[in-house]
C-alpha cells in the first residue's frame, strides 16, 4: 500500500504542475538507525568550540492537536478515463466531501473524516451517463508520515500560486518587479524556493530567496546573433554548443522545456501528429491554437525529450525557436566575469537583506486572506518567526609550512599574505621546462619568465632557464612543437595562449594528459598584461606548477593515523549528454599533502560505481606502497549526488565499497566512513552579531534543529564570502564504522577544507572533493578519456 | 421514428471536434470577423472560452462573469500573463477581469463592450432571472453583438439516457421554435437583428432535429451609444471582482522604456563588438574563419545586414571610449520599430543610458571589454 500511496501523490504533484516524479528530499532513507554510536546523540555540542547564536530560514509548521489527514480511494463505475471528468464528477458532491480537498484523479485527501468508511455517490455526465462513485477511506495519516510531508509541499505550492507567483521549473517567482540588465539582455526575477520537511524536532518550512535569470530574446534572436558572430561555417556547431541543454519557456504555455537537439532538416512548415491522430503543420497549429503567426518559416526546429508523460504526449517535443525564450545562464555567460559581476549586484543579497526578502514571502502568506483561509481549512499554520538556535564555531586550524606555523585571520579564512615567500614543504625543481608562446606574446612571455625568477627562490623552487619556443597561433603549430620538443625529462610545459578559445586549450591538454604524460600550464596572455598584478599572478602560477609536478605546499595537523581520505565528484556532460565522468582522489601520505588521482569515464546508461570500485582498489594498492601497510581508516567524501539519489548510494554504492575492501584480503577490515557532501542546499544561517545579521564565521558547525532525525548529518560553514550570504555545506554520514565522535568527524572535515592547494584559504568542500571536481571537469570538458596513469600521483589537473 | 433505428443511432452520436470546442470555435470565428476590442463572456465558468480568446490579437479588454466564484477561482490562473509575456511585452494592451455576480443585475463594469457571449448560459437561469436577462444584456450593456447559445431539446432523443435535460442544473431546454420566438421578441424589443445557426450537425436523415446547440447572433441596429448616454444609466457596482490581470504591453510607457533601453544597449554592444574585433583583425594571425565568411543567402540573413551606414553615423573610438551614434542605433529595425521616431528614442533613453556630452552617441568604456 505504501508504494501506491506515494505514486498517487506524485501524480498529484504532477497535476499541480510540480511536475517532478522524483522525491527530491530523499524521504524514507533512514541511515542513522544502522549507526549505533550516534543513535542517542549526533551532536558535537559541548565537546569543542565556542557558541554562536544563529538564525535560519526555517519556519515551524504548526497544526491542530490530533491533526490527521484522511486519505480516500475514489473509484468510478463505469470506469472514467479523463482525470478532468473524474474531478468534475466528484466535485458535484462538494456538500458531502467539503470544499477543502486535494484530488489527483484516484486519491483524495480531506482534512476531515467522512461519516462512513465507504461513501457511494451518484453523478451524471453531460452525455447523460450515470456514474457511481465509491469513496473509500484507506488511510489516516499522522502529521509526520512521509505522505503527509509530500502533501504539505503540494499545499504550499498551491499557496504560492494563490499569491500570483509564477512557477518556473521548481520554484515560484514574482513577475511584477523584475530587475533588468540591458547590457547583457538579462532580466532577473526574484522568487522563492520552499520545502517542508521533518527536521530534528519539528516539521518546518525552509524558504530561501531564488533568482531566476531570464533573457529577453527568443531562441531565434540568439541564433541570428550567433550567426552574425561566427558566420556560416561554424554556425550549426556554435548553435548546438550554445543552446543544447538550455531551458526555454514558450510563448503559449507555462511550461519549461530543455533543448536536447536542433533539427536542421525541419522547419515550421513541417508537420506533426496531434494527440487526436490528425496531421498538421506547426504554422497551422500555432495559428489555430494560439493565434500566433510564425514569421520566419525557414528556422529549424528544437527538440526536447520529455522526461515525463503529460496527457497523451510522450517522447520528443518539437519547439519553434521563435516562440521560445531562454532562461538561465550558459557556461559561456558564467565564465563572463563582467556579466557575473553585474548579476551579482542583484543576486548576492547580504544576510540582512536576504532575511528581509524571505520575511516578505512569509508576510504575503500571513496577509493574504485566501491563503489564510486555505491554511485554516486544512488546519495548518506557520510560525512566522524564523527559528533560532545555538551553533558552535570550532577552533581555527594552524597552517604548517616547512617547519613554520602560521595563524591567519579567521575572519578572512585566507593565508596568502602569511605564507608569501615562505619555502614550500616540498618544492620540485624546474630543471628542464618549455615556455611556448606566439610572436605577439613574446614580451608577455619574457615578463612571466622574469617574474617567475623573482618569486621562486624564496619558495625554495630551483629553476633553470626554459627552452623558449615561438609558434604560430594555430592549434597544429602548438601540437607540432610539443611532439618535437617534449622529452621524458621535461618537468613541465608552459603555454601562453592569446585567447580563451577552447579548442586550442583542449588539444594541448589532451595531448599532454594522454599521449605524452607531462604536466602542463596554460596561461592567458591577458592575465599577464597588467604590470601591477604580475607578481601576484607569477606567484600563483609558480605554486600551481609546483603542485602539478608533485610539490607540496602546506599542511594542517591530522591527529588520525593510518588514514586514507577519498574524494569523489562527478561531471555530467550537458551538451552532448553522452558522457559522465567521475573524479576519484585518494590521499597517499599521513600529512595529506600528496594525492592519488584517477577518473572514470562512462557513456550514458552505464553505472559509474563499477569504475569507482576499481579506483578504490588501485588507491589502496598505492597507499600501501607509500606507507608499507594498508590504511586502518578510510573516509570517503562523496560529492556530486543529485537530489533523490541518496537511496541508490546507500543501497548500491556503499556495498560496493565494502565488497572492494573485502576483496583486498580476509583479514583486512578497515573502519569505513562514507559522507555525502552537498553544496547546493537551501538552508542559510545568520549569526546575530551586534544587533544585525551577519554571515557566520568560518568553522561554524550546525548539527541540531535543522538537521534530519533519520540521518547522521551536519552543516559546516567553512569559507567566507565578500558579498552576499555564505552557503553552508551539508554533510550526511551515511555509513560509519569509525566509532569516532561526531565532533571528530566534523573537525576532520573542516581540516580537509584547508588543504586545497589552488587556494591559500578555506574552501567550501573538503579538498579531495574539490580535486575530484577539477579532475572530472578537465576530463569531461577537454580530454574525454582517462588520462595517462603516469600522472596519477600528481595534481596535474589543477 | 423507428425505435431500433433511433437506438442504433444513439450509439454513434459523438461530435468531433467535441461540441464545446465547436462552440468555442464559433465564437472565435465571430471575433475574427468583427474584430471586437472589448469582449465579455457571461457565465464564463471554468474560463476556457476566455483562455482561448486571450490569444485573439484584436481584443484589448476581456471580462468574465459567473454566479459561481469558486469555479472561476480554480481556473483563473490560466488567465494570468505567462512569464514570456513579461519578457517580451506585446504591442497590444490586454486586461482580463473576472467578476462574480448575476446576469440579472446591472453593473457599470459591463458597459462599453463590443461583443457579449452567453454560451450555454440561459438554460441555467431561473424564471425571474431569465425575465431580467434581456434588459440587462440588450438594454443595459447594449453591445454591438450578442451571441447566445443553448441546447436544442429536439436533439435530445438522439442521446441515450437523457431523460429530461442534458444537465441536472438546466432549468429548461427549448425547441428551435421556442428559442427563436424568444430571441426574435427580444431583438425586436431592443432594436437588434438576429440570425440563427448552430453547431453539432444532426445525423443524415435526422436533419429536422436541427443543430445540437442552437445559436442566435444578435447585431445592434442603432449606432454606438455615446458616453453621455451611458452615463445616464444610474447604476452602482454590484459585482465583485475576483481576478484582474493587466498584461504587460508596449503601450505602457514603463515596458516600452525598458524594451527600448534594453534594445539600444544591446545593439550598441553588437556594434562595439564588431568595431573592436575589426581593430583586432589587423594583427590577428588566425587565418581560419572571418575572412572566408560571406553573408549567406539562406534563412539567416546577416544580423547587421540591414544596417545602413551614412556619413557621420560610423561608430568611433576616442581615447578609452567608444562612441556609437544614436542615429546608427536608430537605423536598426528593432529599435526603429519600437520607438517610431528619433525624438521618441532620445526621450525614452534620457538619463538611463550613458551618452556623449552632446547626447548624440552612446558611450562605452573600452576597459569593460569582455572576452
Amino acid at each position: 500500500i505504501g508504494i501506491q500511496v506515494s505514486s498517487g501523490l506524485q501524480d498529484l504533484t504532477l497535476r499541480d504542475r510540480g511536475g517532478h516524479r522524483r522525491d527530491f528530499h530523499d524521504l524514507g532513507v533512514n541511515t542513522r538507525q544502522a549507526m549505533v554510536h550516534v543513535q542517542e546523540s549526533k551532536t558535537g555540542m559541548c565537546f569543542s568550540g565556542r557558541m554562536v547564536k544563529l538564525t535560519t530560514n526555517h519556519f515551524r509548521l504548526t497544526s491542530r492537536p490530533q491533526w490527521a489527514l484522511y486519505q480516500y480511494h475514489v473509484g468510478y463505475s463505469p470506469e472514467m478515463e479523463a482525470r478532468r471528468l473524474r474531478s468534475a464528477l466528484l466535485f458535484q458532491h462538494e456538500e458531502h466531501i467539503g470544499k477543502t480537498h486535494a484530488f489527483d484523479g484516484s486519491i483524495l485527501f480531506l482534512p476531515k473524516k467522512l461519516g462512513n468508511k465507504v461513501t457511494e455517490l451518484f453523478s451524471r455526465t453531460r452525455n447523460g451517463e450515470d456514474v457511481k462513485i465509491t469513496v473509500t477511506l484507506t488511510n489516516e495519516l499522522p502529521p509526520t508520515s512521509p505522505t503527509c510531508l509530500q502533501f504539505y509541499n503540494i499545499i504550499f505550492r498551491r499557496l504560492l500560486k494563490m499569491l500570483n507567483l509564477q512557477q518556473i521549473g521548481r520554484n515560484y517567482y514574482n513577475p511584477s518587479d523584475p530587475v533588468s540588465i540591458p547590457k547583457h539582455r538579462l532580466m532577473v526575477w526574484l522568487g522563492f524556493t520552499s520545502s517542508i520537511l521533518q527536521y530534528e524536532e519539528n516539521i518546518m518550512l525552509c524558504a530561501d530567496v531564488s533568482h531566476k535569470v531570464l533573457r529577453g530574446e527568443t531562441v531565434l534572436d540568439t541564433m541570428h546573433y550567433i550567426h552574425s558572430q561566427v558566420g556560416e561555417e561554424r554556425f550549426r556547431d556554435a548553435c548546438a554548443k550554445e543552446l543544447i541543454g538550455l531551458i526555454v519557456l514558450t510563448k503559449y504555455n507555462n511550461r519549461t522545456y530543455r533543448i536536447d537537439d536542433i533539427d536542421w532538416d525541419n522547419n515550421p512548415n513541417g508537420t506533426f501528429r496531434k494527440s487526436d491522430g490528425s496531421e498538421t503543420s506547426f504554422v497551422e497549429y500555432y495559428k489555430k491554437q494560439y493565434n500566433i503567426e510564425i514569421s520566419d518559416w525557414m528556422q529549424p526546429v528544437l527538440i526536447s525529450q520529455m522526461k515525463r508523460r503529460s496527457g497523451n504526449v510522450q517522447g520528443p517535443v518539437a519547439l519553434i525557436p521563435e516562440l521560445c525564450s531562454l532562461t538561465g545562464l550558459t557556461d559561456k555567460m558564467r565564465n563572463d566575469f563582467n556579466m557575473m559581476k553585474d548579476l551579482a549586484i542583484h543576486t548576492r543579497l547580504p544576510p540582512d537583506q536576504r532575511q528581509r526578502e524571505i520575511g516578505r514571502l512569509l508576510s504575503y502568506i500571513q496577509k493574504d486572506d485566501n491563503v489564510q483561509k486555505e491554511l485554516r481549512n486544512w488546519g495548518l499554520s506557520f510560525d512566522y518567526k524564523p527559528v533560532s538556535f545555538t551553533g558552535r564555531v570550532v577552533q581555527g586550524e594552524k597552517i604548517f609550512q616547512s617547519g613554520n606555523m602560521f595563524d591567519y585571520n579567521p575572519q578572512f579564512a585566507d593565508w596568502t599574505k602569511e605564507t608569501r615567500g615562505v619555502p614550500l614543504i616540498h618544492a620540485v625543481p624546474m630543471d628542464s621546462w618549455l615556455l611556448i608562446y606566439t610572436r605577439r606574446n613574446y614580451d608577455v612571455a619574457n615578463t612571466l619568465l622574469q617574474s617567475l625568477f623573482k618569486v621562486s627562490p624564496s619558495m625554495g623552487i630551483r629553476m633553470n632557464k626554459p627552452n623558449m619556443i615561438e609558434v604560430d597561433d594555430r592549434t597544429e603549430a602548438y601540437l607540432r612543437v610539443l611532439q618535437q620538443k617534449v622529452t621524458p625529462d621535461t618537468n613541465i610545459v608552459v603555454c601562453i595562449l592569446s585567447s580563451s578559445r577552447k579548442d586550442k586549450y583542449d588539444a594541448i591538454k589532451k595531448y599532454l594528459c594522454t599521449d605524452c604524460p607531462i604536466p602542463s600550464q596554460c596561461v592567458l596572455a591577458r592575465t599577464l598584461s597588467k604590470p601591477q598584478t604580475i607578481m601576484t599572478v607569477a606567484t600563483k602560477i609558480a605554486l600551481q606548477m609546483n603542485c602539478k609536478m608533485g610539490g607540496e605546499l602546506w599542511s594542517v595537523e591530522i591527529p588520525l593515523k593510518q588514514v586514507m581520505i577519498v574524494g569523489i565528484d562527478c561531471y555530467h556532460d550537458t551538451v552532448s549528454g553522452k558522457q559522465s565522468v567521475a573524479g576519484f582522489v585518494a590521499s597517499l601520505n599521513q600529512t595529506l599533502t600528496r594525492w592519488f588521482s584517477r577518473c572514470v569515464v562512462q557513456s550514458r546508461g552505464q553505472e559509474l560505481v563499477d569504475g569507482i570500485k576499481a579506483c578504490l582498489q588501485t588507491a589502496l594498492r598505492n597507499w600501501s606502497k607509500w606507507n608499507k601497510c594498508l590504511p586502518s581508516r578510510i573516509f570517503v567524501y562523496r560529492d556530486g549526488v543529485g537530489d533523490g539519489q541518496l537511496n541508490t548510494l546507500v543501497n548500491y554504492e556503499v556495498p560496493q565499497f565494502l565488497d572492494c575492501l573485502k576483496s583486498i584480503g580476509t583479514d583486512y577490515s578497515p573502519r569505513l566512513t562514507v559522507i555525502v557532501v552537498k553544496k547546493r542546499v537551501a538552508a542559510r544561517f545568520f549569526a546575530e552579531i551586534g544587533g544585525g545579521l551577519r554571515n557566520p564565521p568560518p568553522g561554524t558547525v550546525v548539527d541540531t534543529t535543522v538537521t534530519r532525525p533519520e540521518w547522521y548529518d551536519f552543516f559546516i560553514v567553512s569559507q567566507t564570502v565578500k558579498n552576499g550570504c555564505v552557503a553552508p555545506t551539508h554533510y550526511n554520514v551515511i555509513y560509519d564504522t569509525s566509532q569516532l565522535k561526531p565532533d571528530h568527524v566534523q573537525r576532520l572535515t573542516y581540516k580537509l577544507c584547508h588543504m586545497y592547494y589552488n587556494w591559500s584559504g578555506i574552501i567550501r568542500v573538503p579538498a579531495p572533493c574539490q580535486y575530484a571536481h577539477k579532475l572530472a571537469f578537465l576530463v569531461g570538458q577537454s580530454i574525454h578519456r582517462e588520462p595517462n596513469l603516469m600522472l596519477s600521483d600528481r595534481l596535474y589537473y589543477l | 421514428m423507428d425505435k431500433n433505428f433511433q437506438e442504433e443511432f444513439t450509439q454513434i452520436i459523438k461530435f468531433t471536434p467535441p461540441l464545446y470546442k465547436q462552440r468555442h470555435q464559433f465564437v472565435k470565428d465571430l471575433v475574427e470577423k468583427y474584430k471586437p476590442k472589448k469582449v465579455a463572456d457571461l457565465g464564463c465558468a471554468d474560463c476556457s472560452l476566455l483562455r482561448m480568446l486571450k490569444y485573439c490579437s484584436c481584443i484589448e479588454v476581456l471580462a468574465g462573469l459567473d454566479i459561481c466564484a469558486s469555479v472561476m477561482k480554480e481556473n483563473m490562473h490560466m488567465l494570468s500573463p505567462l512569464p514570456v509575456d513579461y519578457l517580451q511585452p506585446s504591442e497590444r494592451s490586454l486586461t482580463v477581469t473576472l467578476h462574480h455576480g448575476s446576469v440579472a443585475h446591472k453593473d457599470p463594469c459591463m458597459l462599453g463592450f463590443d461583443l457579449v457571449t452567453c454560451i450555454e448560459l440561459i438554460e441555467h437561469l431561473e424564471e425571474p432571472e431569465l425575465k431580467k436577462f434581456p434588459e440587462v444584456v440588450f438594454g443595459f450593456m447594449a453591445p454591438s453583438i450578442v451571441v447566445i447559445s443553448t441546447p436544442n431539446s429536439e436533439f435530445n432523443p438522439l442521446f441515450p439516457g437523457v431523460m429530461l435535460y442534458r444537465h441536472p442544473d438546466h432549468k429548461f431546454e427549448w425547441t428551435q421554435a421556442q428559442f427563436q420566438s424568444w430571441a426574435l421578441e427580444t431583438a425586436r424589443c431592443y432594436d437588434y437583428s438576429v440570425e440563427f445557426t448552430g453547431v453539432g450537425q444532426p445525423p443524415t436523415g435526422m436533419e429536422k432535429a436541427g443543430f445540437c446547440t442552437q445559436i442566435g447572433v444578435f447585431v445592434r441596429k442603432y449606432p454606438q451609444t455615446g458616453e453621455s448616454v451611458q452615463s445616464e444609466k444610474p447604476t452602482e457596482a454590484v459585482y465583485k471582482t475576483v481576478f484582474k490581470a493587466v498584461y504587460p504591453s508596449l503601450k505602457d510607457e514603463k515596458y516600452l522604456q525598458n524594451a527600448v533601453i534594453s534594445e539600444v544597449i544591446f545593439t550598441a554592444q553588437i556594434i562595439k563588438h564588431r568595431l573592436m574585433s575589426k581593430h583586432e583583425e589587423y594583427d590577428d594571425d588566425d587565418p581560419e574563419g572571418k575572412s572566408k565568411f560571406q553573408p549567406s543567402m539562406n534563412c539567416f540573413s546577416d544580423y547587421l545586414g540591414k544596417l545602413v551606414v551614412e556619413k557621420g553615423m560610423e561608430p568611433f573610438v576616442s581615447g578609452n571610449e567608444v562612441y556609437i551614434p544614436l542615429a546608427t542605433i536608430f537605423s536598426f529595425p528593432k529599435v526603429n520599430r519600437l520607438c517610431g521616431t528619433f525624438e521618441k528614442l532620445c526621450k525614452l533613453i534620457a538619463g538611463k543610458v550613458t551618452l556623449s556630452s552632446d547626447g548624440s552617441a552612446v558611450m562605452f568604456n573600452i576597459e569593460d571589454e569582455d572576452e
